[in-house]
């Protein structure tokens, strides 16, 4: 359970707060995505829940963020480490191996894992995000995709309860986007894992997410499943916010009193109700 | 071709040597390069540089690094061969003369520089990053801090590099020429130290953050999940050494 | 015009990234190369504007080979946009940095001047303002903004809508639109399908190093062959309209729709054939999205707790993939 009551923050080189009035409780397990327009506050909030704020970047810190019970001023920033894996934004200055194994092994060999362990633990993280075979790859001659999916792995051996990935798609073409979407919510359903992600892709938030967050102007303005906030498209729209270009269809329809089904989020959900509509 | 400084995989005897011994050998044999000026011995050296990098299947790298070190030697030598009026006068000049003293000298420095830096480099391209940091943390017993700053800093130079040749391909692209006189280029690329400094003080500080969410600060002397034994290999490797280290020395004392 | 006759390319001489490609564009064209990343895209844009030469066969910018062009000459007839901004912003203002091409150019005056003075009025960019302390969307409008200043008759796109949220994407994708219906031809590599579907007239789809379709935006995007071998997934609208399509009887405009008002015409065209029945069934809908309505208002735990448990099955469906 990750806990914001009244959170406000501002960077101690910022003149007013980034994030401000944040209430919200993401429950275990939930698949969380948080959109916004650029500037939104959206970064600040992952941060907040990995401990970056205030640790790394200090500032003026109001209201409380808890993490599974721990506080995350009164926490150091390993001991949320511990339960919060983070993949940064960064890939390329995240890695600190020439080779995946051994990028794997990082962090297992801090956290001190049982010697015993850590074969197996390897051997998951890489299997759960499909990547076995580039175990004895260079970390050079890899791909896009492929980087991504090694450091989301090297944090998942971990086995961390919460996950928190900043955009991690963002230079990926939209068939490797999938893939990692694919894998991560496996693998988050398998494990129980809360997953909060900060993403553009709207139309792969839709699809994965439990729960989609709206921020603007360092206020949520939505948090509620993705079909309750594609409801309000138009509003969407105006905050900045894309929408699926499947919900836009079935909305324009709706419009011209075409169509009166539910919010759709996806492809499938719109063929399925276009279907209906024709029969 | 592997970028500059950057893991080649492989399983030659060089990549199999204990990363700890493969540093202090690299270290020994450039300290006997600086200790002898004896050309004959020194390219004995460089021979034997030269073919522990073909052993290993590292002969374009090493061509590359040559051509590097050799251009870097080459305006010491030019300094030495203006400076140093040694041996049989060939060229008279106002302040002196070049001779065959001054030919051998600059002679010995560009091969004392190559043979001295190949080892060195060699060690980072048969050598994966986390090797050296956790065997230089377990058995030379340097602070895991300083490990990971120096590894991280080698590691670095790569990207760093390529970003300077992404920034320099934008700069082509809109028209600069940076073809041309080596005053012109380096007079084109002062301005895009900005871009790369930017660049680069952004990716130093993720990946700080993004190492200390890892439990960089709980890592101990302990940590490494590898271990590095010593084997009769390495052993003997190091007793190459030294005795070429001692071949060095003995030769100075000796005055030849 | 650009050229690409049986163009083989490879960085340090090692395996080849880009394997016999042949295409042309013609002055004016609005082309999307799309494909997976290191499908080759990249290098085949390095390539166009000569910053890379081919191993083997020619490229040719207006009948010139690239081996030929002088790297200013290059410059001045195409305009190169980066993926990342960063590299290419180099100045200290936003001004300097406006009219750095110029100067690189060695065209620097009034001319010049006037130019950026348009240019900084038409983006209402702040003249003065360090480009490293705007934002990652004003940075790339700026790093556009520097090229087009310029105007080179052709610019070339590296994904430019990389890494910018949805109104700037717009922003930038509207100057882009503007330019080429003024005559500016436009080359972009683009991994967002929406914005490919929305802007290009013609798509160039790549994969392992090769051309493996080059035609009408929607005709490679339709392609199932195409669409498989570059993993590509199409537009939402073009996917729906694809499914629709197998089915039998479905109408040929519902099953062409590559728009959203292609779509919204086709069906209300199909429902009006078919009369009452169809308000009756609109009415229908309209009652259970009423009724379903309602229910969305439930927490965010209980849809949790309903997934996992529809996940539970769908993963055993999943693991025979």
């Amino acid at each position: 359970m990750i806990e914001f009551k009244e959170f406000s923050f501002r960077y101690r080189e910022g003149e007013a707060p980034v994030v401000r009035d944040i209430t919200l409780s993401i429950p275990d397990g939930c698949f969380v995505g948080i959109t916004g327009a650029a500037g939104s506050g959206k970064s600040t909030l992952t941060y907040a829940i990995n401990g970056i704020i205030p640790h790394c970047y200090p500032g003026d810190f109001y209201g409380s963020v808890t993490v599974e019970g721990l506080d995350t001023v009164e926490a150091s920033l390993t001991d949320i480490s511990r339960v919060v894996g983070s993949v940064c934004q960064d890939i390329d200055s995240q890695m600190v191996s020439t080779v995946v194994e051994d990028e794997i092994l990082y962090g297992l060999e801090n956290f001190a894992v049982p010697k015993d362990e850590i074969p197996a633990r390897v051997d998951e993280a890489l299997g759960a995000m499909g990547i076995a075979d580039l175990r004895d790859r260079t970390i050079d001659s890899l791909s896009g995709g492929q980087k991504q999916k090694v450091a989301v792995a090297s944090v998942i051996a971990l086995q961390p309860r919460v996950l928190v990935l900043d955009e991690p798609t963002a230079e990926l073409d939209p068939a490797s986007s999938v893939a990692v979407f694919d894998l991560l919510a496996r693998y988050a359903r398998e494990h129980g894992t809360t997953v909060v992600v900060v993403e553009q892709k709207i139309a792969l938030l839709s699809d994965y997410a439990d729960m989609l967050v709206i921020v603007d102007g360092g206020r949520i303005r939505f948090a509620d499943t993705p079909d309750a906030v594609l409801a309000h498209s138009d509003e969407l729209l105006a905050l900045g916010v894309n929408v699926p270009r499947a919900t836009t269809l079935m909305n324009a329809l709706g419009a011209q009193g075409l169509y009166g089904g539910p919010t759709v989020r996806n492809v499938a959900g719109a063929a399925a109700a276009l279907k209906e509509v024709l029969a | 071709m592997a970028k500059f400084l950057e893991y080649v995989p492989g399983n030659s005897f060089l990549h199999r040597m204990n990363p700890s011994v493969k540093l202090i050998c690299a270290v020994l044999f450039a300290i006997a390069c600086f200790a002898t000026s004896n050309l004959a011995f020194l390219l004995v050296l460089l021979v034997g540089a030269l073919v522990l990098a073909a052993s290993c299947g590292l002969g374009r790298e090493t061509a590359g690094l040559c051509r590097a070190v050799f251009a870097f030697s080459l305006i010491l030598a030019v300094v030495i061969l203006l400076t140093t009026p040694h041996g049989v006068p060939l060229v008279p000049l106002p302040w002196g003369f070049i001779g065959t003293g001054s030919l051998l000298a600059a002679l010995t420095v560009i091969v004392r520089l190559m043979a001295a830096a190949i080892p060195l480099f060699l060690v980072f391209y048969v050598t994966k990053m986390n090797d050296i940091t956790n065997s230089a943390v377990k058995q030379l017993h340097v602070p895991y801090k300083y490990a990971f700053t120096f590894t991280s800093t080698v590691h670095f130079i790569p990207v760093f590099m390529n970003d300077m040749a992404g920034i320099m391909e934008a700069q082509t692209a809109r028209g600069v020429e940076f073809d041309g006189s080596l005053v012109k280029k380096v007079r084109l690329m002062i301005p895009l130290c900005v871009p790369l400094l930017v660049s680069s003080v952004r990716k130093t500080n993720s990946a700080a953050i993004a190492a200390e969410v890892r439990g960089f600060n709980l890592r101990t002397r302990e940590s490494g999940y590898k271990d590095y034994p010593l084997g009769a290999g390495d052993w003997g490797a190091l007793a190459v050494c030294v005795l070429v280290l001692a071949a060095a020395i003995a030769l100075a004392a000796l005055g030849l | 015009m650009i050229e690409f006759k049986n163009v083989s390319a490879s960085y340090d001489g090692e395996l080849a990234v880009l394997r016999d490609v042949s295409f042309t564009v013609g002055d004016g064209d609005f082309v999307a190369f799309v494909g997976t990343n290191g499908a080759g895209k990249s290098t085949t844009m390095r390539l166009a504007n000569g910053l890379l030469k081919p191993t083997a066969g020619e490229v040719l910018v207006d009948g010139v080979p690239t081996t030929a062009l002088k790297t200013s000459e290059l410059a001045r007839r195409i305009g190169f946009l980066f993926q990342n901004p960063d590299r290419q912003i180099c100045c200290n203002t936003v001004r300097e940095e406006l009219l750095f091409g110029f100067k690189a150019l060695g065209e620097e005056g009034p001319a010049a001047e006037e130019r950026v003075d348009a240019i900084i009025e038409r983006f209402g960019f702040d003249a003065d303002a360090e480009p490293y302390l705007l934002n990652r969307g004003t940075r790339q409008l700026l790093a556009l903004a520097s090229i087009i200043v310029l105007a080179p008759p052709t610019i070339i796109l590296d994904e430019p809508t990389t890494g910018l949220d949805f109104r700037e994407c717009v922003k930038v994708m509207d100057v882009v639109r503007e330019l080429n219906e003024g005559g500016t031809t436009v080359i972009t590599v683009c991994h967002d399908m929406e914005v490919v579907g929305d802007f290009a007239r013609r798509v160039i789809a790549m994969t392992g190093g090769r051309v493996v379709a080059d035609g009408a935006t929607f005709d490679v995007l339709r392609d199932g062959r195409v669409l498989k071998e570059a993993h590509i997934l199409p537009p939402q609208v073009t996917e729906v309209s694809m499914i629709l399509g197998r089915d039998e009887g479905c109408p040929e405009a519902i099953a062409q729709a590559d728009t959203v008002p292609q779509m919204v015409a086709a069906i209300a065209q199909e429902l009006q054939l078919e009369g009452r029945a169809a308000a009756e069934a609109a009415a229908l809908a309209n009652d259970v999205a009423a009724a379903l309505s309602a229910e969305t208002v439930a927490s965010a735990a209980a849809v949790v707790e309903a997934k996992a448990m529809l996940g539970d099955a769908g993963a055993d469906g999943e693991g025979g993939r």
